[in-house]
């Protein structure tokens, strides 16, 4: 089997479980990405594929073969570190060459590939130079590069825009994506960042607390969000969630109740789900629309922030119980901070979640 | 220093002040070197002589007459450079250890070291001379080097040198293939040059001067270092001769140092000042 394989992979220190009994199938040529809040364990996953950290149990096998107890080295695994991690006391040209002449790759190999990674990376004329001779944008290129000369079998990537300015996180991202498209090879990158996770990711693993949410296609979680986790945590602004009651719906649907008397009829087929009758009612921003106060099934609040973007406007309507929900208008509303309005709900977009987080979504639509 | 812009009287009379301390330090320096040129007779009448005649060379001619210097000179550079060269890589490799690896019994064993800090040397002079007598070494370099090893001071410097070094780099490392020791050797011990100077300055300044252990375990003239054997020429007391001959040996005796002081002397700087040299 090719890929990466995580078998029944448990994480201890001490008392403390990180990782619990961690599955996972990796597709060689894949770039996957670990997304999680901070402390969720994905730095220390990413440490036990490459080796720096031993596993409590399971089992790690790269391209088919066992490599749970090999040392770092031994694996064919490439990693960049998120302070970049580079040796400061050599040059960018040995910095990339380091490791290369401990496998004893003769002398013109490791030269051509040198040259190779330092002209797709723009590094040719900061070859002599030392990292601190260098900007942040320019050590984390080397890092990279002394990744991309080990021809490896993987990279991982522990947060490794994290420490870039938000135009250089941009472009370099941007970067990432090509150097994929190109060298075809294997890529697991962790970030808390979810359009880094959105924009590079062929597959995205929801994290929470050492244990996965979600896998699939960033469309997917994005529309069909496992938990009510996964729907909070990626969105932004995020999802607005409402406490509801279900009510009776005689056409094979759920109708539900908020919590100022208004129903909702959703599209969320009533076959499947628990019959317990609160329920927590998830919706998107860019799923309201601001309308009339007087309008019929219209949720009625003030607008207590309106936050224009330019390309678009964000408004927050405080509801008669006091809820907030945010609202995507259009760029070119009206509406300003005091007004009364009504808030309409696209009944196709919602998204229901009972007691224990699980997600129902209305009928599956086709999603990119 | 920060000082305040715009202080500028302050600024002149702190300056006043460190100069004033300057001069009253190198004073003495001063007047040494100016009376190792002159005649010894001369001096008998007076000492308050600078810069005027006479002159003379007699004084170092003197020393490098005095047939056992070049040997006690050997001897210093002996000692003094195996025991910074041993000590370096002493308590590198143990800093290292204490810094980076996991083993059992490793803070009571850094406890220990820490311990050794506050043992006063004129506490252990004795039971060392007898160790050294009973192992009959007395009279060799070994016994003069070794003692000296033992030094808590490097042990925990380097420690804390090889904690504060980020650890990605050395996982960095790993990944790439490289082995402990190649980590140790290629990427540790380069990153730590400043403190290696550090130590190695401190040692050698340290183990040219020593006068007390020389003192006590050299008995043959053979085998004095430099101090030793300079202090033995002394005749008589009180120095009321021979001024001259004297201040000239003071010099000499101090050159290696002046010499390790001019190729060292930003790292030495920055050891007093607490800080580090990248
Ligand atoms: N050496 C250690 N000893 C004890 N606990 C640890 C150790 N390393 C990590 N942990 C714990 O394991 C959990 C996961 O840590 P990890 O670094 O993998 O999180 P992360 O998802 O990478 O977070 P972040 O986004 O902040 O980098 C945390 O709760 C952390 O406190
Ligand atoms: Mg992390």
């Amino acid at each position: 089997m090719t890929g990466i394989n995580l078998r029944g992979i448990d994480k201890r220190y001490g008392s403390v479980d990180v990782i619990n009994n961690f599955e996972l199938q990796i597709n060689p040529g894949e770039f996957l990405v670990f997304l999680g809040p901070s402390g969720c364990g994905k730095s220390t996953l990413m440490r036990m594929i490459a080796g720096l950290e031993e596993v409590s149990a399971g089992e790690i096998h790269v391209a088919g073969r066992d490599v749970t107890h090999l040392a770092p080295g031994a694996r064919d695994i490439a990693m960049v570190f998120q302070h970049y991690a580079l040796y400061p006391h050599m040059t960018v040209y040995d910095n990339m060459a380091f490791g290369l002449r401990n496998v004893g790759v003769p002398r013109d190999e490791i030269d051509r590939r040198v040259q190779e990674a330092a002209r797709m990376l723009e590094l040719v004329p900061l070859l002599e130079r030392k990292p601190v001779e260098m900007s942040g944008g320019q050590r984390q290129r080397v890092a990279i590069g002394r990744a991309v000369v080990k021809e490896p079998l993987a990279f991982l990537f522990d947060e490794p825009l994290s420490n870039l300015d938000a135009a250089l996180r941009g472009r370099t991202r941007i970067e990432l994506a090509r150097l994929h498209q190109r060298l075809k090879t294997t890529m697991i990158f962790v970030t808390h960042d979810q359009v880094e996770a959105m924009t590079l990711a062929t597959r995205i693993v929801v994290m929470n607390a050492g244990r996965i949410e979600q896998l699939g296609r960033p469309m997917e979680i994005y529309h069909r969000p496992a938990t009510r986790f996964v729907a909070g945590f990626i969105g932004s602004p995020a999802m607005n969630f409402l406490d509801v009651d279900r009510i009776e719906a005689p056409n094979g649907f759920v109708a539900v109740r908020l919590p100022d008397g208004t129903t909702v009829q959703t599209s969320v087929p009533a076959a499947g789900l628990p019959t317990q009758s609160k329920l927590t009612l998830g919706v998107r921003p860019e799923a309201l629309s601001i309308g009339a106060a007087e309008e019929s099934d219209v949720l009625v609040g003030n607008a207590e922030v309106v936050e224009r973007l330019g390309d678009q406007t964000f408004a927050h309507i405080a509801l008669r119980n006091g809820e907030l929900v945010i609202v995507q208008a259009g760029a070119d509303s009206t509406i300003s901070v005091g007004d009364l309005v009504g808030v309409r709900l696209d009944h196709s977009a919602v998204h229901l979640f009972d007691q224990s987080g699980i997600a129902y979504h209305a009928q599956a639509r086709s999603v990119a | 220093m920060h000082l305040k812009v715009g202080n500028k009287f302050g600024d002149r009379l702190i300056l006043a002040a460190v100069i004033a301390l300057a001069i009253a330090w190198i004073a003495p320096l001063v007047w040494v070197f100016a009376l190792s040129f002159k005649p010894d007779e001369f001096l008998a009448q007076r000492t308050d002589v600078m810069l005027s005649p006479p002159f003379t060379l007699k004084n170092y001619l003197n020393i490098l007459g005095t047939s056992q210097v070049f040997g006690w000179t050997i001897n210093s550079l002996i000692v003094a450079c195996t025991q910074t060269l041993a000590t370096l890589l002493l308590a590198s490799l143990a800093g290292y250890g204490f810094a980076r690896t996991e083993f059992r019994g490793k803070n009571v064993l850094f406890f220990i070291v820490l311990a050794g800090l506050a043992v006063p040397e004129q506490a252990i002079i004795v039971p060392l001379h007898a160790m050294f007598a009973d192992l009959q070494m007395h009279n060799t370099y070994s016994a003069l080097v070794l003692p000296r090893l033992a030094l808590p001071f490097g042990v925990f410097l380097m420690t804390q040198y090889f904690k504060a070094i980020p650890k990605d780099i050395e996982e960095a490392a790993m990944l790439d293939n490289a082995s402990r020791l190649k980590i140790f050797f290629r990427v540790i011990l380069p990153l730590s040059i400043p403190a290696q100077a550090t130590l190695g300055i401190f040692t050698f300044l340290n183990a040219w001067n020593d006068y007390l252990w020389p003192l006590v375990s050299a008995s043959n003239p053979e085998m004095y270092t430099l101090t030793l054997g300079l202090a033995s020429t002394q005749t008589n007391f009180a120095q009321s001769e021979g001024l001259g001959f004297l201040m000239a040996q003071a010099v000499f005796a101090s050159l290696p140092v002046f010499i390790v002081y001019l190729f060292f002397q930003k790292y030495i700087v920055a050891a007093v000042s607490g800080k580090t040299v990248r």
